[in-house]
């Protein structure tokens, strides 16, 4: 343990409270992450009365070595992709906290809860306008888009 | 404090011991390593982190230093370093981290009323005042050496007032002129 350097060391930290006390809808299966730390995959379940209840989404995040002064990258994974206006089919998600608003006090609890936030707000399923040339086009990893953060409504 | 089960202290155990310390320790761990802060420092919006913590983070963004927790802006002369008692060790866990920025120490007011107008106990102490008097009076009376700002015109207000100022020093002069005299 005290070899390990901090970015590892605050992700063990953040496993066992994300483990111990989970978010409402959220479940990550400890064991499964405790073999890499440097990706892990987060099971989110859309929350009640909203647009996404009953639906099951995966969210893969992988973080680099200068986590936490550098964001993670957060995908949507998996077969269920959720149709929203800031998600791509890729599974790409505009979220500003996800690069220009990036905070070293943010966790994976906290994107979390701004992921399952951000879907429960959606009053409409559809995907972003540009998506068809957006998917086509982007770069595998998300932080490496030039997003344009104008919707604070969803 | 006659009843044996109110217990002194800050607050009353509600639950284990462990728990108890737990919380204890979570109140005071840095909001970046999420560790117990190390060379602590709390920024002005009061939040805690380690200074090396803090000081990475303020270089990653050098254009935007804003708190981690609340978006505030923060700067390193604005962090107070917090000093335990028990902090007594004195090891640099980074040689490329600057030190801490030190404490500001204000020293406290003295609450003795106005010490330059002593005029009720210790004599009359404008004795600086009056020697200088003379000269200030011709040099600004008769106007060696620079020119000074041209007077307002005539008529506008500013006149007016500079006029009635005028008046006003030259008879607060003349009854000073008069009181030293007499006196």
């Amino acid at each position: 343990m005290a070899a390990m350097s901090p970015s590892k060391r605050r992700l063990q930290r953040e496993l066992m409270s994300l483990v111990r006390e989970p978010p409402p809808g959220v479940f990550v299966d400890g064991d499964e992450v405790g073999q890499n730390l440097t990706q892990w995959i987060v099971h989110m379940e859309g929350a009640k009365g909203t647009l996404y209840e009953g639906e099951q989404f995966q969210l893969q995040f992988k973080f680099s070595s200068k986590y936490p002064f550098d964001s993670p990258e957060v995908t949507f994974i998996g077969g269920n992709i959720p149709v929203h206006p800031h998600v791509y089919s890729n599974g790409h998600i505009c979220l500003s906290i996800l690069t220009d608003d990036w905070s070293p006090a943010l966790s994976v609890q906290s994107v979390c809860l701004s992921i399952v936030s951000m879907l429960s707000s959606c009053k409409e399923k559809k995907r972003p306008p540009d998506n068809s040339f957006y998917v086509k086009t982007c770069n595998k990893n998300p932080k490496k888009t030039k997003w344009s953060y104008h919707d604070d409504s969803v | 404090m006659s009843t044996a089960e109110e217990q002194p202290g800050p607050s009353k155990p509600s639950g284990s011991a462990t728990d108890e310390k737990e919380r204890d320790d979570r109140t005071f761990e840095c909001n970046i390593c999420l560790d117990t802060a190390k060379d602590a420092v709390v920024s002005m919006c009061g939040h805690l982190f380690c200074w090396p913590c803090l000081h990475k983070w303020l270089e990653t963004r050098p254009t935007r230093q804003v708190c981690p927790v609340c978006k505030a802006a923060i700067s390193k002369d604005k962090v107070i370093p917090l000093y335990g008692r028990g902090a007594t060790k004195q090891e640099d866990p980074r040689n490329n981290v600057p030190p801490r920025p030190a404490g500001q120490r204000t020293e406290p007011e003295t609450s003795t009323g106005f010490p330059g107008f002593g005029f009720g106990d210790g004599g009359f102490h404008m004795s600086f005042g009056i020697g200088a008097f003379p000269f200030g009076f011709f040099t600004s009376t008769f106007n060696f050496g620079e020119t000074r700002p041209s007077p307002a015109p005539r008529g506008t207000p500013q006149f007016e007032e500079e006029q009635f100022l005028s008046k006003v020093f030259l008879w607060v002069a003349l009854l000073f002129i008069c009181w030293l005299v007499l006196a």
